[in-house]
């Protein structure tokens, strides 16, 4: 026993020397059993780079990695799922990131980590894997957008800027111009960032979304639909954005650069990529615009402080300068690292070059709901089944009002100068008893104390100063206007009521 | 008229009905023809891609340029399809046994014996079988999880899911064993057989399609099964069966480059369902009908 006891005793000293003698070595130094997920075209090279980190790492850590091919559309869905079962580190595309925070599947990135990645990657990267304050994620890739293949024994090089003549030139050829309306939001947004609508999310720090500036449903927005039906009623629309396309009768595919290779091999010398064409309504022309998109690594948090640390260093090399040319060798994979993208091979990649064309009508991908992708992807099918401007304008409105729904912007608010206007404020929701609205609420004193009681999200009201019964000697009568305004003579604290079958409101100053 | 008018007259009226019955028959063949052909063109279609070598991706036509196996050869030596094939062929062979002996128990108590709570038990069961088998998905998971039997270890799980409650699929058999005479047991019991004993002597050889159809339908089950196969393999490509694997090759950054691997992987799957259904095909349309009749 005794022997025993000195034998351990003496390892236990040896291996305090070995540790203190290391110098170097950190006290991250060890061998960790770790879960890699990937896209399969990766994989190779991931296990490949992995070893070259284990081998030139200062920190004396060795990974024995797993390394799984699983997408980046599967690999959020999974770890949402089950984020003990995931990998410990994952590709998944910006899209999912504000969910992936929710489910606790990301692990912060330290200081210096995420003074590294502002650093040295493209600035809306950055702000993909951004939430709140924290960075929580590493761009891998700026190329997660999409741009127009064209075969170029079809499309002469000077129609590549109009989507008439692109469709006329198909249209002639009895060919397809293949644009995914009727099935993805992604795509369809393109047409409505063209003509300048937007739909802008606000999250929490925790993930969860507050707010948003939807601006789809507008006179833009029917431009962009008045756009979109010219394709849409060309015998030459084909719904698609399968780079496989081209071997089924298709001259352009809009898609990214995942589909770089296939459509390389399918149309040789004759392929084209260029941004997107223009589109021309009522004498004006609008380019079109697209999402800029990114791919991310993430960390998933661990219970051992010294793995999760590990696991950040080794992301940081795979999400490196020289991590993301490999990649882009291998692959071709557009960096989201700013001087591998300036690198000269990668410029000359003509997918890369189309993306950099589109990006300056690019619209970053920010944080946007999960729920908007299968909202607004029934737009396409609409606007096809639309005859009029009439049909195109419920369209949107009843995609707006679906919008709505997702922040319970249902029944009515009382908006106004107290709440700055902002018809989408639900904290000035009025309270609903069987139709009998109130609310209380206090006036600050200002220039114009006026509101109205409207559908939250719209403007639409019948219920103001002229259906008032009772307090109409706290208001100012000429203030009122044709908009039927209810503006207060004086600050102060209100109750309004309002009977919305009787149509009265009853004014009390409290 | 002449007798000869006479015969002429049947003879043509012979030739009337003949005619009418040529034509029904003509049509509903006609729209036989056209169901059969809508039905097989998505397999004849599938191996057809399968030989296609000249390209990986979809194409616009049907017929290959260029024919042969790489598809086949890439298939086994490229990816992880074996070691699917491999897994399915094991949840579905360890499946079909464990799932067939405890259905012919189950069926053979049921129909034989008569115990307290025996109708109470059959209605309880069958009121459990409404419910879909995805409900217990998600608690399924977690169990298997705790036990370590997901992922790369996914194999047993499978095998523990889809033979878990197989005791619930015993109506036909149940039907089947009900309309072999009683007397028959009773004369081996006289004799001095146990109960196990009459279940396979004289039982289990009268019943030998029933046993088949269940040992089919038990095998044939796991090469579908993707919605659980899919959580509880959970991302590693070891535990994963066909279904799942083979889906990957579908994903957006694969299609280029794995669709006629897919096709072929398709047409490989298929093929020990087929051997298996066509050496015990007679015997399984007896097994299905068997208990109808008197169940």
């Amino acid at each position: 026993m005794k022997r025993i006891l000195a034998i351990a005793l003496s390892l236990v000293m040896v291996l305090a020397l070995v540790a203190c003698g290391g110098g170097k070595k950190s006290e991250l130094a060890g061998t960790y059993d770790i879960k890699v997920w990937c896209a399969e075209n990766i994989v190779d090279l991931t296990k490949q780079q992995i070893e070259d980190f284990n081998k030139n790492n200062e920190f004396g850590i060795t990974f024995n990695a797993t390394v799984e091919p699983v997408g980046e559309g599967d690999a959020a869905t999974q770890m949402i799922v089950d984020v003990d079962a995931g990998g410990d580190i994952f590709c998944f595309a910006q899209d999912q990131f504000a969910r992936l925070v929710q489910a606790g599947a990301l692990s912060k990135l330290g200081v210096e980590a995420g003074k590294n990645v502002k650093e040295s990657n493209d600035a809306d990267a950055v702000a993909a894997a951004t939430m709140g304050e924290d960075l929580y994620a590493y761009p891998m890739t700026a190329d997660n957008g999409f741009f127009m293949y064209y075969d170029k024994s079809v499309i002469p090089e000077e129609h590549i800027d109009s989507l008439e003549d692109i469709l006329a030139d198909c249209e002639a050829a009895g060919k397809y111009f293949a644009f995914e309306t009727n099935t993805s939001a992604w795509y369809i947004a393109s047409w409505f960032f063209a003509t300048g609508c937007k739909s802008e999310w606000t999250t929490d720090a925790d993930g969860n979304f507050t707010a948003v500036n939807d601006t789809f449903d507008s006179d833009a927005g029917i431009i962009a639909c008045k756009g979109m039906k010219k394709l849409l009623d060309s015998p030459a629309n084909l719904s698609s954005s399968d780079g496989a396309a081209f071997a089924k009768n298709a001259a352009v595919v809009v898609t990214g650069t995942w589909a770089f290779t296939g459509i390389k091999e399918i149309l040789g010398d004759n392929m084209g990529a260029a941004d997107l064409p223009s589109f021309t309504v009522d004498g004006q022309s609008y380019h079109l615009g697209s999402f800029k998109g990114f791919k991310l690594m993430g960390v998933k948090p661990q219970d051992d402080a010294n793995k999760g640390a590990a696991l950040h260093k080794l992301a940081q090399y795979l999400t490196s300068e020289q991590g993301q040319l490999e990649r882009f060798n291998a692959v071709a994979w557009g960096p989201s690292n700013t001087a591998a993208l300036a690198k000269d091979e990668v410029q000359a990649n003509t997918a890369i070059a189309a993306v950099v064309a589109q990006g300056q009508y690019a619209t970053p991908q920010g944080q946007i709901h999960g729920s908007w992708w299968n909202i607004a992807k029934v737009i396409g099918d609409d606007v096809a089944a639309a005859n009029d401007d009439a049909g195109l304008k419920e369209a949107l409105d009843n995609y707006k009002a679906k919008i709505d729904a997702l922040f319970g912007m249902t029944g009515y608010i009382f908006v106004g100068a107290w709440n700055g206007w902002d018809n989408a404020d639900m904290s000035v929701k009025m309270e609903d008893n069987n139709g009998v609205l109130t609310i209380t609420l206090d006036v600050p004193e200002s220039d114009f104390m006026g509101g109205r009681i409207v559908t939250a999200g719209t403007w639409d009201t019948d219920l103001g100063f002229a259906q008032v019964t009772e307090g109409a000697d706290l208001l100012n009568a000429e203030a009122a206007g044709d908009d039927n305004n209810i503006v207060f003579l004086a600050a102060g604290n209100y109750t309004v009521t309002c009977d919305t079958t009787a149509k009265t409101i009853t004014i009390v100053k409290n | 008229m002449s007798k000869q008018d006479i015969t002429y007259g049947t003879q043509k009226r012979h030739m009337g009905m003949r005619a009418a019955k040529t034509l029904s028959n003509t049509a509903v063949y006609i729209i036989l023809a056209v169901i059969s052909v809508i039905w097989l063109i998505p397999f004849v279609f599938i191996v057809l891609e399968s030989f296609r070598c000249e390209c990986h991706y979809q194409v616009g036509y049907i017929i290959p340029q260029k024919w042969g196996f790489t598809n086949y050869i890439e298939l086994f030596q490229n990816t992880d399809f074996p070691k699917w094939y491999l897994n399915t062929f094991i949840i579905a062979l360890f499946t079909a046994a464990i799932q067939t002996i405890i259905v012919l128990c189950m069926s053979y108590t049921l129909s034989r014996f008569r115990f307290k709570m025996r109708k109470a038990l059959m209605q309880f069961m069958l009121i459990l079988g409404f419910f879909p088998g995805m409900l217990t998905m998600i608690i399924l998971y977690r169990v298997l999880k705790d036990i370590g039997l997901t992922q790369e270890h996914a194999v047993p799980g499978l095998i523990l899911v889809y033979v878990a409650s197989s005791g619930m699929g015993y109506y036909v058999s149940k039907g089947f064993f009900d309309t072999i005479p009683k007397s028959l047991d009773e004369a081996a019991r006289i004799d001095g057989a146990t109960r196990a004993q009459v279940l396979f002597r004289i039982i289990l050889p009268l019943a030998k399609p029933i046993v088949i159809y269940t040992i089919l339908t038990a095998f044939m089950a796991p090469w579908g099964d993707f919605v659980f196969a899919k959580y509880i393999s959970f991302g590693a490509s070891a535990g994963m069966n066909v279904a799942v694997g083979l889906n990957g090759f579908l994903s957006l950054d694969q299609i280029m480059n794995k669709y006629t691997l897919f096709c072929a992987g398709g047409v490989v799957v298929a093929i020990p369902v087929v051997i298996l259904f066509m050496c015990l095909q007679r015997y399984y349309v007896e097994g299905v009908t068997g208990g109808a009749v008197k169940g």
